[in-house]
């Protein structure tokens, strides 16, 4: 089995690059958003989940890249695609819409109602986060989110070919050929030969003017025009020159302003150009040739180098959803650890089992490692990563028990709790962008790094011995005559809360020292501070009670499960209170959600617990009566 | 004697004060949803004793956790069955927490922390409590040198009477506010009324959650100065017309500020850096260039995120800052802590007895069938 698994990790970890060792394409044209530089594949799937409420258009069936080029190359159409997401009936009331089902609207909807209100919005944008209602909020929300739109979509109109040069004189002077259409940028290059013509015209009376004389007109009064496109600079898709300190990007109507180019930012913005004219034509080997002069671009940059190959992995990432895969492993886990019990072959069905969880728990591991990669940063920093990494953990622990056991109890421990795990965790991911950059307090630091990891292991292992809590009480309820049974999933059960009182209150302490480097106090009795110190003190609490003999294991196990509680008020619960005022949309999801699982645990294990002590004492009687 | 140890040394305590500093630390940890972190750790765990809504006394976080070292330090000197080969990881990880406690404790009593705020180009040789106040009064009559005198935050309580040989007055305390705000008079004051109170009247405001968004102030009374400057005087943090009166030939100055501690050295500021995350606003390090200046010698010194400065048992952390037009102020954190080692040598301590422990029962315990029958 050990030999399977070893031959699938390596033969897996052979072939995955091969999947994203593909060519270069538009999903990966670096772009800088919100502090990092990111494949455009991201940053419009983002972009979509925003507005949209998903990483791509359903009923379109288009994915988020595709929906960002074609709303690009046509702003109109694209004003037109139901793409804003309003929920709240009071906000499409506010805006004069109709009240629909599938709560979809589009721009050209949406927009007429927001510019009514632009004195209300910028009332409330002047209000603090904690005093808007939940319809400011919204309201403001989809205002930000309509601009943002309207940014995105003008963002590269200087590059796109919309300007249609028909006279073949005028078309010979300014570079490109009679019936083809050209972009703002290629005439701005044209600039003396226009101002010159420019000027003849203006010499002649307006009446005695030729064809071309008229043609000229009309480009530049729609050149004009185009110019007044130059707010949007969404899109910062060109690296800075070198003598730019502050490493900030520009959008290409930035660079149209007449400044000084730097070559490499040159080769980008005509290979930009050149890729939505290919686009725009449907022309495939424009588009390729085009891809093959962006890298060429991007190759070049001198200094802040833009690591190809991590753009195509995080692109690669974005697609693959290892964590979906990572899922549908431990379900199938779960299935076949079923049929091991419905059969009379439960080795056989056993063995599938683990090297089912076993491939998950890669699947979950790379997609850690790459997120590590791609971030350059340890693997738990925020919420979302923590539950991923709290799921690692405890599938991993579950495999060593089930290495130890080899009787399917780690194996249900394991891909229950993953699976579990993993739909929280997509329900973060649903939240917004869960790749983005950090705080200043909590960037790069030793102890803050070793700490958050240590931690969150404790919260992972303490999670599986209530787990295994549970675990002990169903036996005790199913077999109480099965003793040796108990005995050992008891050991196991005391076991894992050593190692989990070891995490916990080696990460608390981290934690204290790290809070002692940076503000210079080792404990300040902050809520995530007692949060950690609670789940210790339970930890060593049940340690006494159990080795001073005061509870039976029964009681124990009832202990562990409460912990479970313990660590998720901990983990979640203080998040609540520092926001008091904030208890809507998500935060509410998570108050509620807590109060399921603590009513969930509480009734379970009580439940399970007397059921487990009626069945002891009705095991126990007979013996006495003969 | 036996007998004595043997009670202090029970097990059983342990237990129950860990579940009551459970207990409190859930309820600490609840109201500070209502009352802010500072006050809730006043009433939680820096008490010895606590109020439950006010009424019912028990025992605070202070006494519970010096009965827990209490029975902690007896166990671990004369329990015999822990001192055993078998249990040694057992006992070291209790003499870390031991050491633990002990930590805290001096941390709690002897521990100082507080504010340096220094504008660029600017110096500063003092640091500002975070929660104590200090009534400072200044003779100012003589040209060549101000005589002070400071009375600090203990004895700043209503109704306490404050003389002393400098001063040629007693002042009585009437008031003390934790968190007030001056408002105009609608009337005009009584002739008891002085200086600023004379067109306004500090009214008192609930307590702010941070405590340092609180604006306390006192009012007091000036007696026994044999003038008509006899009479009730008020005065709050951040005033900014200073109150002066004149008592006998005396000039004096009147400042309600935040209880100052000179340092034997000072720190001048030469510029202060924020870095953002590129194309963001969101902050990816603050920085503070500063020169130590001791005995009249500057040192150049970069304080940052996480890299504080320690002189002389003090530790400066850059905590936040004021962007000004003319130029940015820092704000530093100093802290004084004679503990601060304790919880360094503690962790690793308890680390290790952990590990030992771990390292020679976990096998045991992870395996399905064991063979030793204990």
């Amino acid at each position: 089995m050990m030999k399977f698994c070893l031959r699938l990790f390596i033969s897996i970890f052979i072939l995955l690059p091969l999947l994203y060792g593909r060519n270069f394409d538009e999903r990966d044209f670096p772009i800088q958003d919100e502090g990092r530089v990111k494949p455009l594949d991201t940053f419009s799937r983002n972009q979509l989940l925003a507005l949209y409420g998903k990483r791509s258009v359903k009923h379109e069936k288009l994915s988020a890249i595709d929906w960002l080029f074609e709303l690009i190359l046509n702003p109109e159409k694209g004003g037109r695609e139901k793409v804003f997401n309003i929920r709240n009936p009071e906000v499409t009331s506010s805006l004069r819409l109709e009240w629909t089902n599938d709560h979809k609207y589009s721009f050209i909807e949406v927009f007429p109602g927001l510019m009514e209100q632009v004195e209300l919005i910028s009332v409330i944008h002047k209000k603090s986060d904690e005093s808007r209602t939940i319809f400011e909020q919204q309201l403001l929300e989809i205002y930000f989110n309509a601009t943002r739109f309207k940014e995105i979509a003008y963002s590269l109109s200087c590059l796109v070919p919309i300007i249609e040069i028909n006279d073949s004189l005028l078309a010979d002077k300014l570079n490109t050929s009679p019936g083809k259409a050209v972009s703002y940028a290629h005439l701005t290059k044209q600039f003396q030969t226009l101002s010159e013509m420019f000027h003849n015209n203006m010499n002649k009376p307006k009446d005695k003017w030729s064809e071309p004389d008229k043609e000229l007109n009309r480009i530049l009064l729609t050149l004009q025009h185009i110019s007044s496109e130059d707010f949007a600079k969404a899109l910062k898709l060109i690296p800075p020159s070198p003598l730019d300190e502050t490493g900030t990007w520009l959008s290409p109507w930035e660079l149209m302003d007449g400044r000084s180019r730097v070559p490499y930012q040159d080769k980008i913005l005509n290979a930009l150009e050149k890729y939505l004219t290919g686009r725009a034509l449907g022309d495939e080997n424009k588009m390729m040739s085009s891809l093959m002069d962006y890298e060429a671009g991007i190759a070049s940059i001198t200094t802040g180098k833009t690591d190809i190959n991590l753009l195509k992995k995080e692109t690669w990432m974005n697609k693959a959803n290892l964590f979906y895969i990572s899922v549908a492993f431990y379900l199938l886990a779960f299935i076949f650890l079923g049929l091991s019990w419905m059969f009379h072959q439960p080795k056989y069905f056993q063995r599938i089992s683990s090297g089912l969880l076993c491939t998950g728990l890669l699947y979950h591991i790379y997609g850690i490692y790459l997120r590590m990669v791609i971030m350059g940063r340890p693997p738990v920093s925020t919420l979302y990563e923590s539950v991923i990494f709290v799921g690692f953990v405890t599938v991993i622990c579950s495999v060593i028990l089930e290495y130890f056991r080899r009787d399917g109890l780690g194996l249900f421990t394991g891909a229950v709790s993953g699976a579990v795990f993993h739909y929280i965790g997509f329900g973060y991911a649903s939240d917004g962008d869960t790749l983005g950059m950090l705080v200043a307090v909590l960037n790069s630091n030793f102890w803050l790094a070793t700490h958050v990891t240590t931690i969150t292991l404790g919260y992972g292992v303490t999670v599986v011995a209530g787990f295994i809590g549970h675990l002990y009480l169903i036996q005790m309820i199913r077999s109480p005559e099965n003793k040796t049974l108990l005995k050992s999933i008891n050991k196991n059960m005391f076991g894992i809360t050593l190692i989990a009182l070891f995490f916990t209150l080696f990460g608390t302490i981290l934690g204290g020292i790290w809070a002692d480097q940076s503000w210079g106090r080792f404990w300040g009795w902050d809520p995530k501070e007692n949060g950690a110190l609670l789940i210790v003190m339970w930890h060593v609490m049940m340690i006494h009670l159990r080795l001073t003999a005061k509870v039976k294991p029964e009681g124990f196990a009832l202990g562990l499960i409460i912990n479970n509680i313990v660590v998720m008020m901990a983990w979640f619960g203080v998040n609540l209170l520092n926001v008091g005022l904030h208890s809507y949309g998500f935060t509410s999801g998570i108050a509620w959600n807590l109060a399921l699982f603590t009513a969930f645990e509480f009734a379970t294990g009580f439940g399970t617990y007397y059921w487990a002590k009626l069945r002891k004492k009705s095991l126990a009687q007979p013996v006495i009566i003969n | 004697m036996k007998q004595i140890i043997k009670i202090v040394s029970n097990p059983k305590i342990f237990i129950y004060t860990i579940i009551w500093l459970m207990v409190l630390v859930v309820l600490g940890t609840l109201s500070q949803g209502d009352i802010g972190l500072y006050a809730s750790q006043q009433k939680y765990f820096s008490a010895n004793i606590t109020w439950l809504g006010d009424i019912i006394p028990v025992p605070g976080g202070r006494i519970t956790m010096v009965i827990m070292l209490v029975n902690l330090t007896f166990m671990v000197l004369f329990k015999h069955n822990l001192w055993k080969i078998k249990k040694f990881g057992v006992l070291i990880v209790h003499i870390g927490a031991l050491l633990l406690l002990i930590g805290g404790g001096l941390t709690a009593i002897f521990s100082s922390e507080g504010n340096m705020v220094i504008e660029e180009g600017a110096q500063s040789n003092h640091v500002d409590d975070y929660h104590d106040m200090e009534l400072t009064i200044i003779n100012t009559s003589n040209e060549s040198l101000d005589e002070y005198t400071v009375f600090d935050q203990p004895i700043l309580e209503k109704g306490n009477v404050l003389s002393h040989e400098n001063l040629n007055f007693n002042i009585e305390i009437i008031n003390y506010f934790r968190n007030c705000e001056p408002l105009k008079r609608n009337e005009p004051a009584g002739i008891q009324y002085k200086g600023m109170l004379k067109n306004f009247i500090l009214s008192e405001l609930k307590n702010e959650k941070e405590n340092n968004q609180n604006r306390p102030g006192i009012t007091y009374r000036i007696t026994n100065s044999r003038s008509s400057n006899d009479g009730i005087y008020g005065i709050f943090l951040g005033q900014s017309v200073t109150q002066t009166a004149n008592i006998n030939n005396q000039k004096y100055e009147f400042i309600f500020r935040r209880k100052r501690t000179y340092l034997p050295f000072a720190i001048e500021l030469l510029d202060f850096k924020k870095v953002v995350h590129a194309g963001t606003g969101i902050a990816k390090s603050y920085s503070s260039e500063v020169n130590l200046i001791e005995n009249g010698i500057p040192r150049r010194v970069l304080i940052e995120m996480n890299e504080p400065l320690r002189h002389k048992g003090y530790t400066f952390f850059q905590a936040s800052f004021i962007e000004g037009i003319e130029g940015d102020t820092t704000v530093l954190a100093a802290v004084k802590n004679y503990g601060r080692l304790f919880p360094y040598i503690s962790s690793i301590i308890m680390s290790i007895g952990m590990l030992l422990h771990l390292f020679s029962s976990m096998p045991k315990l992870l395996r399905k069938n064991t063979r030793d029958s204990s």
